[in-house]
């Protein structure tokens, strides 16, 4: 019980120790014809993905691991701190770019050359000019719409909002219906969440975190003009963490929320009679700006010190190729191939509400590939965050935000 | 010759416990303490560099280490004096003749065999809009609120989760103590004429004394280390309120992949919580009353 919290920090690293210790020499040896690969996905839905490839590639031999989402990014670190990393591995389009910057990944840039007109999501992979890593699934957020509540509040669920103010004049009918019911969520007081959803409203609006010479731009008027519309929600929103909002939504009384796939695949299980649909990210007017929303990616990197490139390559290919995202997107549920054949395979168009998770796919965006993005998006989140909170002025918030990350990659930089 | 061999059962029974131990504690605390003095990212071990004191000097000039610092401190002192009292206000009511003592008992442990992500879980829900707090505040006409939202009611409310999950436990340790004061000593004091308060003050409270000592250092150095709470509650939100010491060290080592600062901030817990630990204890002792040290064991 006691100090279990911080000795999980030194353990870790005792573990690097012990690995580095025990694995000498052990990498040379005869792994001729077995290439590791670690992935987050049911070992179940995998297998028969690897089967089919050493079927296809007779002499190779491929070791699956599974990760989990809790422990696994600490796992790859402690590999790579010993030497005893896979060959081939899954990496989140927001950890990307720290692996490429410290130079661990094998370029893949010539593969990028061959496929990039095949798949989305290349942003995260690029790191100065050169490619480390090909896109496999990936998964968008959109607009979710609760079409009982539509109606209830004379809004037409088959038009939903299309531009900022139809979004904000939507919330506004909806939250007035009063009994508990809200007309939009908004992420508040948890990690990892908030600026998927306001960096949507941000980029859509044209601002960005960096401007295309890598300068800071997070406190452009285009940013702060996106922070005061999502302000503007405030009123007519649930202010609360995803889990909250996915189940006021679950429970028909939240009007509006963007949110994942994963919610499509949970609201069928456990809320079946639930009348919602999905719909773009709304956009700032009508003659102005993108449905522009955000996306994670789940990528393919092969690490430098692989003893079996070659293999590695090609395995993270097939793995990539159309055919074997698609059955990893299925099994899942909540994710979609990152191939753009997805868009016009009825497996993900036949579903109204699947597709426009396709569709929104093709202008959404992944965060900036800087090796610091983790520190940045706090940087973000704290920024909007404290706006909601009502604590100081949105410019200020901005421009607090843009020093911080102007330090942040600076520190990056200098090395 | 033959001690040897006497000793050398011992020995062979210690060593697995002695190998695990070594490798999970003892090297991990001493290459910690090294690391401490390096810029260490495990993606780049190769690049290790030498940087002297300067993470020790970068911990006193950041504002995010003393804003750790000072939720953990409130955490420590808005916990522990708390769950003390009212672990021993229990126990002195598990001593009293009390119906159904065993159920009671029962009860009150059984949030220690729970994992701390079980409970943190529950508390979540508990905490929720339409959660058992705000729904029962609701039916009582209040104001219903978001308790790990609101930047002033979070920490609050782990704190508040944390007491709960804590108090049976110590409220055994402390009953278990209480049982072993001799009945004589009541006795006596009764035949003084010593009311309820005056036994309590001068009789149980002194023969407590080691045992609250144990309970105060083991919950101040738990107190401390907070952090699965943390995590799976907050993550240090909303705007950093609740963010604690444990939970900053967590994110410099596996998010920010600073190993080597990260290291200095787990010695200053260390370093935090054994001069609050030495400081209860030597309270504790210096408070002992001089009839008790000639009182048999």
């Amino acid at each position: 019980m006691m100090r279990r919290s911080h000795m999980r920090a030194v353990g870790v690293v005792a573990g690097l120790c012990l690995l580095a210790a025990f694995s000498c020499g052990k990498k040379s040896g005869s792994r001729s014809t077995s290439v590791h690969l670690w992935q987050f996905w049911d070992i179940a839905v995998v297998a028969p993905i690897i089967a089919e490839f050493e079927k296809q590639n007779p002499g190779l031999h491929v070791e699956v691991e599974q990760l989990t989402w809790a422990t696994g990014l600490e796992k790859i670190q402690a590999a790579l701190a010993s030497g005893t990393q896979p060959d081939v591995c899954e990496l989140g389009s927001t950890w990307l770019p720290r692996f490429s910057y410290e130079g661990v990944l094998e370029d893949l840039t010539a593969v990028y050359e061959a496929e990039r007109d095949s798949f989305l999501m290349w942003d995260s992979a690029l790191y100065k000019d050169r490619v480390y890593g090909l896109p496999w699934v990936q998964g968008s957020r959109v607009l979710f719409i609760n079409r009982e509540l539509f109606k209830k509040a004379g809004l037409d669920p088959d038009r939903p909002p299309q531009t900022w103010d139809e979004l904000l004049q939507a919330s506004q009918k909806i939250g007035a219906l009063g009994n508990g019911v809200y007309g939009f969520g908004q992420n508040i007081g948890e990690k990892y969440v908030l600026y998927k959803k306001f960096m949507a409203f941000a980029w859509g609006n044209g601002g960005d975190v960096f401007d295309e010479r890598g300068n800071v731009v997070v406190n452009s008027p285009a940013m702060l003009e996106a922070l005061e519309f999502y302000l503007k929600l405030a009123p007519f929103s649930l202010q609360e963490k995803q889990e909250v909002l996915d189940q006021y939504f679950k429970t028909g009384k939240l009007g509006m929320q963007i949110s994942g796939a994963w919610n499509v695949k949970n609201y069928a299980l456990e809320a079946p009679n639930l009348d919602y649909s999905c719909a773009l990210v709304p956009k700032p007017a009508a003659d102005r700006g993108e449905h522009v929303s955000f996306a994670g990616a789940e990528m393919l990197v092969v690490f430098k010190g692989s003893q079996q490139k070659e293999a590695a390559v090609k395995l993270a290919r097939f793995l990539q190729a159309y055919p074997q995202a698609k059955a990893v997107s299925l099994a899942a549920g909540s994710v979609f191939p990152a191939a753009r054949e997805a868009m016009n395979d009825p497996a993900f168009t036949r579903d109204p509400r699947i597709k426009v998770f396709v569709e929104q796919s093709l202008t959404s965006r992944t965060p900036p590939a800087h090796p610091g993005w983790n520190e940045m998006e706090e940087a973000i989140d704290h920024a909007v965050e404290e706006a909601m909170y009502g604590r100081r002025a949105p410019r200020w918030c901005l421009d607090d935000a843009a020093k911080e990350i102007t330090t942040i990659a600076a520190r990056f930089n200098q090395k | 010759m033959s001690r040897r061999r006497r000793v050398s059962p011992v020995v062979w029974l210690l060593l697995p416990w002695a190998l695990v131990y070594g490798a999970f504690f003892v090297f991990p605390f001493l290459f910690s303490f090294v690391l401490g003095f390096l810029h260490y990212n495990p993606l780049n071990v190769a690049n290790t560099t030498f940087v002297g004191a300067g993470n020790v000097t970068r911990l006193f000039g950041d504002a995010d280490f003393h804003s750790a610092l000072r939720n953990t401190l409130f955490f420590v002192i808005g916990t522990v004096p708390v769950t003390t009292t009212l672990a021993l206000g229990l126990a002195w009511l598990l001593h009293a003749p009390l119906p159904m003592k065993d159920a009671f008992k029962a009860a009150m442990f059984l949030p220690s065999i729970l994992s701390v992500v079980v409970i943190a879980l529950l508390f979540k829900l508990f905490y929720a809009p339409g959660g058992a707090l705000n729904e029962t505040l609701r039916a009582l006409g209040l104001q219903t609120h978001g308790w790990l939202t609101d930047p002033a009611t979070a920490l609050p409310a782990i704190m508040a989760m944390d007491i709960w999950a804590a108090v049976g436990y110590y409220a055994l340790v402390l009953y278990a103590a209480f049982t072993s004061i001799p009945e004589s000593l009541y006795e006596a004091a009764t035949l003084e004429g010593a009311g309820h308060w005056a036994t309590f003050r001068h009789v149980t409270l002194p023969m407590l004394k080691p045992a609250l000592g144990f309970v105060l250092v083991i919950n101040t150095i738990r107190s401390f280390q907070v952090f699965v709470e943390v995590l799976v509650m907050t993550q240090g939100g909303p705007l950093g309120s609740t963010n604690t010491l444990v939970m900053m060290l967590y994110d410099t080592a596996f998010r920010r992949l600073d190993y080597g600062y990260s290291s200095v901030i787990a010695y200053a817990v260390f370093i935090l919580s054994g001069v609050f630990s030495v400081f209860a204890l030597r309270r504790m002792r210096s408070q002992t009353p001089v009839q008790q040290r000639g009182m048999p064991a």
